[in-house]
């Protein structure tokens, strides 16, 4: 196989790495906050998709518009599904609420069907134009713009956990919640936080990879699974892990093309249950005990 | 006093279950009612598994396939009914071991996501394999099943078959929720740690109610096959899995005449018409078009108001009426359980 071969798989395979990047944080936000895994994570992918498509063609808005508008609405329906669906679930026993979520992704994928249509809805790409060249291999522009997007998502988190007051109290929450609550720190106000940020989060990725996939309404739970598989694979812990988790599945899922394109798809499972079964703190983190 | 009303239901259920076909003759209403009998095996299996132990499985429809695929092929090669039945249960069974072995330290979400994981990989198999599965085409011309000469062709005679299976069944995860293999299953539910404490092999209990449950799901998709004659890749799908668990929540965890209450309401949500004869069309379509939502918000809606499902619900209502008969006393019996 010749470089440029190899170096096209390189970029796909970082480009599809991002996007598990951006679900894997959202998984890893949620759980911070909650011990719990949103189930309906791929969800917020689809419908960040979704709300784009509709603000740009039934609203007409620019597609510069169209694309934080979307992010925003997700957002806030990531947070208004934690107030009415998680938080009256007093005890917070985990079965319970991974079983919610369940129930979330089968309603916001069917309502999505009623609102949106069972056909696949395209975009167009975010600045039109031919796709760039590097060492003979061809980059899209839309895959630049998923990299940039990345690139300012982990900043603008890793500014929002370390400079902020919310960032450490979603930290203090992550380590110990009934003790930040005991610290004076409103933890309902920051699980509901995490959720839309989560929530904000699967849009982006959903949002940015639209104009070369398009969307339908129920692409959420393929996206979800790959999604935790990166964020198992990294451990469910800082995002800096979930990122890298992110991007080395993304590479995996590439490296297998050469030997069978069919295989592709079943990688990420492939990896999920490897890492679940023999390493479920995840690649960077050491085995803990568990507790009684 | 509530056993006795437990066995008066259960006989009235058996009876009602029985007189069904020579009742109703309409072949549509009998063919729904024998694909909630396939489903009660379905859920039986997933109740004691989940509803008892607590273990969740988002995967249960991988088995369904597993035995549904095994046995269609194993008849259309020529094998008998009752041996493809035997391997399709096995194929389901050794299924629920091998997810089960990897599994005995994972619970909560991480079972969740493996049992998911696992179910996705089988349904690409079903899917990818096509010399035996026949793709997504499907396998095609699976006979009917039969016992030597008997032949079970005829609509009412594959519900009988189905729901004969059904009570085996019934009885048999009843016996083990009552007895001691139960009180283990809903003692490593409780803690995993004090069941341990208690005695209990929690890691032997927990392969069998696994493999128990693979093989409950791999003999109600044996059923399937023989009765649909045909299986494809389509049928075993994550949203099968859910609708499984769906049904169990909506019992009720820990409870089998719950789990069948909601396998039995939930099966025959999208069919409501064949129930109500004389519901709108436009009713009928809007129930159908709604159906996944609804499922969706009674998983939500249970979880959050009902946490103990219907069996949770139907316990209170007889323990208020109990009190209500008790109150006439002066003296408060624990009463006749």
């Amino acid at each position: 196989m010749e470089t440029s071969e190899l170096l096209q798989l390189a970029i796909a395979g970082l480009k599809n790495g991002s996007i598990y990047a951006l679900l894997a944080l959202g998984f890893t936000i949620v759980y911070a906050a909650t011990n719990v895994i949103n189930f309906a994570q791929g969800e917020f992918y689809m419908l960040g998709g979704m709300f784009a498509v509709l603000a740009f063609t039934q609203f007409e808005l620019p597609l510069l518009v169209s694309v934080p508008l979307a992010v925003l609405v997700v957002a806030g329906i990531g947070m208004l599904f934690e107030t009415l669906a998680i938080r009256p679930r007093k005890d917070a026993e985990p079965m319970a609420l991974i079983i919610i979520t369940v129930g979330g992704s089968l309603v916001f994928a069917s309502l999505a069907r009623h609102a949106f249509g069972s056909d696949a809805l395209p975009l167009p790409e975010f600045t039109a134009g031919p796709s760039f060249l590097f060492a003979g291999a061809a980059i899209e522009r839309q895959t630049v713009w998923i990299w940039g997007i990345v690139l300012v998502t982990v900043a603008g988190l890793t500014f929002l956990y370390s400079k902020t007051r919310l960032g450490r109290a979603m930290r203090a929450c992550m380590q110990n919640r009934e003790a930040a609550r005991l610290m004076g720190i409103d933890t309902a106000r920051v699980v509901m936080i995490s959720f839309g940020l989560a929530a904000a989060l699967g849009a982006v990725a959903g949002v940015a990879v639209t104009p070369l996939t398009s969307t339908r309404f129920d692409i959420g739970a393929g996206i979800a699974v790959k999604g935790f598989a990166a964020a198992i694979l990294g451990g469910l812990g800082s995002p800096l892990a979930a990122v890298a988790g992110g991007l080395l599945l993304g590479l995996i899922e590439q490296a297998v093309i050469p030997f069978s394109s069919a295989l592709k798809d079943v990688v990420a499972l492939g990896v999920l249950l490897a890492v679940l079964f023999l390493r479920p703190q995840g690649l960077f983190r050491r085995a803990r005990r568990e507790k009684m | 006093m509530r056993s006795s009303i437990r066995a008066a239901v259960i006989v009235a259920l058996t009876i009602g279950v029985a007189i069904t076909p020579f009742v109703m003759t309409d072949r549509y209403i009998l063919r729904i009612l024998t694909f909630v009998g396939i489903n009660l095996i379905m859920v039986a299996g997933l109740s004691l598994l989940f509803g008892y132990a607590g273990q969740i499985s988002l995967g249960q429809a991988a088995f369904y396939g597993l035995g549904a695929y095994t046995s269609g092929y194993l008849a259309k090669a020529g094998v008998p009914w009752l041996l493809a039945l035997v391997g399709g249960v096995a194929v389901a069974a050794i299924g629920g071991l091998l997810i089960a072995l990897p599994s005995l330290r994972l619970k909560g979400h991480y079972l969740a996501m493996a049992t998911l994981g696992f179910g996705e990989i089988m349904l690409f198999f079903f899917t990818e394999t096509e010399s035996v599965t026949g793709g997504s085409n499907g396998l095609r011309g699976i006979p009917a099943a039969s016992i030597g000469p008997l032949e079970f062709a005829t609509p009412v005679a594959k519900y009988f078959l189905v729901w004969s299976v059904v009570g085996i069944v019934l009885v048999l995860a009843a016996n083990i929720v009552r007895r001691r293999p139960g009180r283990a299953l809903r003692a490593i539910h409780g803690s995993e740690t004090g069941a341990q404490a208690c005695g209990i092999d929690t890691v032997r209990v927990k392969i069998q109610v696994f493999v128990l449950s693979a093989g409950l799901g791999g003999l109600a998709g044996v059923l399937y096959a023989h009765y649909v004659g045909f299986v494809s890749p389509s049928t075993f799908t994550l949203h099968y899995s859910l609708i499984l668990v769906t049904m169990v929540a909506l019992g009720g965890m820990g409870s089998l005449g719950g789990a069948v209450a909601g396998t039995v309401l939930l099966t025959l949500l999208p069919y409501v018409d064949a129930i109500i004869p004389g519901l709108p069309r436009s009713t009928v379509e809007l129930i159908q078009d709604w159906t996944n939502d609804i499922y969706g918000m009674v998983l939500i809606l249970v979880m959050l108001f009902m946490p103990r499902g219907l069996a949770g619900w139907a316990t209170s209502l007889v323990t208020r009426f109990g009190e209500r008969d008790r109150a006439g006393d002066s003296v408060g019996q624990g009463g006749g359980a």
